[in-house]
């Protein structure tokens, strides 16, 4: 009997201290591997923003890693769908903090920035968000930050040119009454105020809308001499259509919404005098940028559906990235709290497809706002704003 | 503000564009009434639909016609399985009216997301382009779309109310509509008569869906989303009244264009609740005229043997 108590006691003592170096092995495999996540609608309405987005991202890695990864270890990227829906955001981002404990992930559309941030904050996990552009974002807390301009930018940006270079006076504004229809009409007709125009008329749609004359009969009975659409990409069309139809003549703008090649596809002649407006690099402006696009025709067989937004997304996980290298330079645990501290301590990174990209402690980042209109059946660079 | 010209346009394209919320409840209400079911499938024929004109003229490149007949062909099929694989299977088992409702309902969403697989969720139109030209009569902006829209939904009800009223099949939908054991003792094949209403049902969908398609972007989930101002004209109409679901519709659809004259423009879309409210609260029945009383007797009842005088038909 005391045998046997003996060499079991010697059996559970081997494995115990065999579990015990296990364990201290275990974390320090897990800093060969840097993890991030990345939350996007890869299923519904959105996902033909939210699946070239996420391609765009993958690419990105894929690259750093054969390039090396950071530092050596391999750089990993979580991806889960929120189908831009608040909700299912809230259920993938409470997984990326509590069950894969990233320091930092990327998300985007404004309804689920906005409904993660307690999660982020909380949690003190830095989260990204790049694409939404509704201005709260940039108040929404300590662990909340920006890579991508906010309305306040782009729209701010055409409408002073709507002011000051188009020598437009009265201004028509016509949103979608939905959160970014909202807020970011707000944000044109303040600014059109406040450069010493007038709002003549403001008027919000419904987003199940398919006719929209009563709407637009009112923008016209105001006259203005210029009409900004704040819409989104399944009803744009049609609203610019109906404006030509009902004899509104105007120059019209929107945000980058309106700024894919298929809208003058649809449109023909009636596209044309639309402003649009893209905050990353086009293909004239940056060899790295025509690389890219060609790089999605030869290997998808089209452009990217929101090119500027994909560029953004490309540029990422470049972003965490560096981040990540130059912690693990440090020799600093990897968590959400120091990969905050050291982003806003590195201040700028440089990054392939959007330029400079600068760290701001007011949580965002300015960039320059590229003016596109449709001229002669094409898109062709009208001005850059703010460079 | 309140120009004559600006009522009339907004009279006209509301008009116009009240076509394919006309057809879409028509459609419903009629299966609805004949067969008893909440047809949620509906938006599954009308997302099959649209995909197959788009799929006809921007792939294969085929013309506008060919199109259309393609679609049709496509709509009765899908039709047919719906009504002889999954309603009469349902009924055989005798579940319950809820459980159908789901089964409906599953159809549509199932629908919506293989169409997202297949054709991604970019919104599509059936042709490229979504611009029709305009020809000025008085100062009314009258679009290429809108008259041969009218003319086709107009040439659809017309057909459709014509044979209900004057062809036996017509009026052996009624019977069974109103009582389909009484129907089924006189002779009348209920099986037969349930496939026809899914077909007809699912023709004046597929119409309505292509003449939407035509100018306005259709999503894997339009057909769902649509479906909504179906049902509520339906309702508002009076269930089991299908000329009430049909001029529900028209006048839904141009109080809710009309309205910006007087309410704000974010209330638009929050109207149709309101009405939908109303109607269920106040008219459950829905909209109807008071009924003139008559010395005769309406509707049907039980006759004593060796009778021969027959029930008044009710109306459609």
């Amino acid at each position: 009997m005391s045998g046997f108590n003996r060499r079991l006691g010697l059996k559970l003592g081997a494995a115990t201290s065999l579990m015990m170096a296990a364990s201290f092995v275990a974390p320090a495999s897990a800093e060969d591997v840097f993890r991030f996540g990345l939350a996007m609608p890869l299923t519904g309405s959105q996902a033909l923003y939210g699946q070239d987005q996420v391609k765009a991202a993958e690419w990105a890695v894929a690259e750093i890693n054969k390039s090396g990864g950071v530092n050596g270890k391999k750089l990993e990227m979580i991806v889960l769908d929120t189908q831009a829906d608040p909700q299912l955001g809230i259920q993938m981002v409470n997984r990326l903090a509590s069950v894969e404990k990233v320091p930092v992930f990327v998300t985007a559309w404004s309804g689920v920035v906005k409904a993660v941030a307690p999660i982020a904050n909380d949690n003190k996990v830095v989260e990204l968000s790049i694409g939404a552009n509704s201005p709260d974002i940039a108040k929404l807390g300590d662990y909340v930050y920006t890579t991508f301009p906010l309305a306040d930018v782009d729209i701010t940006a055409v409408a002073k040119y709507a002011i000051s270079s188009m020598g437009k006076k009265k201004a028509a504004v016509v949103y979608i009454n939905n959160e970014s229809g909202v807020v970011s009409a707000e944000v044109y007709k303040k600014t059109f105020t406040n450069a010493g125009g007038q709002v003549v008329a403001y008027e919000a749609y419904d987003p199940k809308a398919t006719d929209f004359t009563g709407v637009l009969l009112k923008v016209r009975a105001a006259n203005p001499d210029m009409i900004h659409l704040q819409g989104l990409v399944s009803d744009t069309p049609q609203v610019i259509a109906q404006m030509r139809q009902l004899g509104l003549a105007q120059p019209i703008s929107s945000y980058s919404v309106a700024y894919n090649p298929k809208l003058v596809q649809q449109l023909g002649a009636a596209a044309e005098g639309v402003i649009a407006t893209s905050l990353a690099p086009g293909v004239d402006d940056s060899e790295a940028v025509k690389n890219y696009v060609a790089r999605w025709t030869k290997e998808v067989g089209r452009e990217p559906n929101g090119l500027p937004y994909t560029q953004y997304l490309y540029d990422a996980p470049y972003l965490v990235a560096a981040v990540f290298k130059s912690l693990d330079g440090k020799k600093m645990p990897i968590t959400g709290e120091n990969f905050r501290k050291e982003m806003l301590a590195m201040k700028s990174v440089d990054t392939p497809l959007t330029g400079k990209t600068v760290f701001s402690e007011n949580h965002t980042v300015t960039k320059p706002v590229y003016l596109m209109e449709v001229k002669g059946g094409k898109w062709t660079r009208k001005a850059v704003v703010g460079e | 503000m309140q120009d004559i010209t600006i009522i009339l346009q907004i009279l006209w394209t509301s008009l116009a564009t009240s076509t394919y919320y006309v057809l879409f409840a028509v459609a419903f209400a009629l299966v609805l009434k004949v067969t008893r079911l909440f047809n949620f499938a509906q938006a599954a024929i009308m997302t099959i639909a649209f995909y197959t004109a788009f799929v006809v003229v921007q792939w294969l490149e085929w013309p506008a016609w060919a199109a259309f007949v393609l679609m049709m062909i496509v709509t009765l099929l899908v039709s047919y399985a719906l009504e002889r694989i999954g309603f009469e299977a349902l009924r055989a088992r005798g579940v319950s009216v809820m459980f159908v409702f789901v089964f409906t309902f599953m159809v549509s969403e199932f629908t919506a997301y293989v169409a997202a697989l297949i054709f991604g969720t970019w919104p599509q139109t059936i042709f490229p382009t979504i611009f029709w030209p305009v020809t000025l009569v008085g100062n009314i902006a009258i679009s290429a779309w809108d008259l041969p829209a009218i003319a086709a939904t107009v040439a659809a009800l017309v057909a459709f109310f014509a044979f209900m009223r004057f062809s036996r099949t017509g009026q052996f939908m009624v019977g069974v509509a109103d009582n389909p054991e009484l129907a089924a003792l006189y002779g009348i094949n209920k099986r037969q008569i349930f496939l026809v209403t899914m077909l007809i049902s699912g023709s004046l969908a597929a119409l309505g869906m292509f003449l939407y398609g035509m100018r306005a972007q259709v999503l894997p989930q339009s057909g769902v989303n649509l479906m909504l101002f179906a049902v509520a004209a339906t309702i508002i109409g009076g269930i089991g009244n299908v000329a009430g679901a049909a001029t529900a519709a028209m006048i839904l659809g141009i109080i809710q264009n009309a309205s910006i004259l007087v309410i704000s423009s974010e209330w638009q879309g929050f109207l149709l609740y309101v009405f939908l409210f109303l109607a269920i609260v106040f008219f459950p029945s829905g909209l109807r005229l008071p009924k003139r009383r008559s010395k005769f007797v309406t509707g049907t009842r039980a006759l004593p043997p060796g009778s021969t005088a027959p029930p008044a038909a009710s109306q459609a």
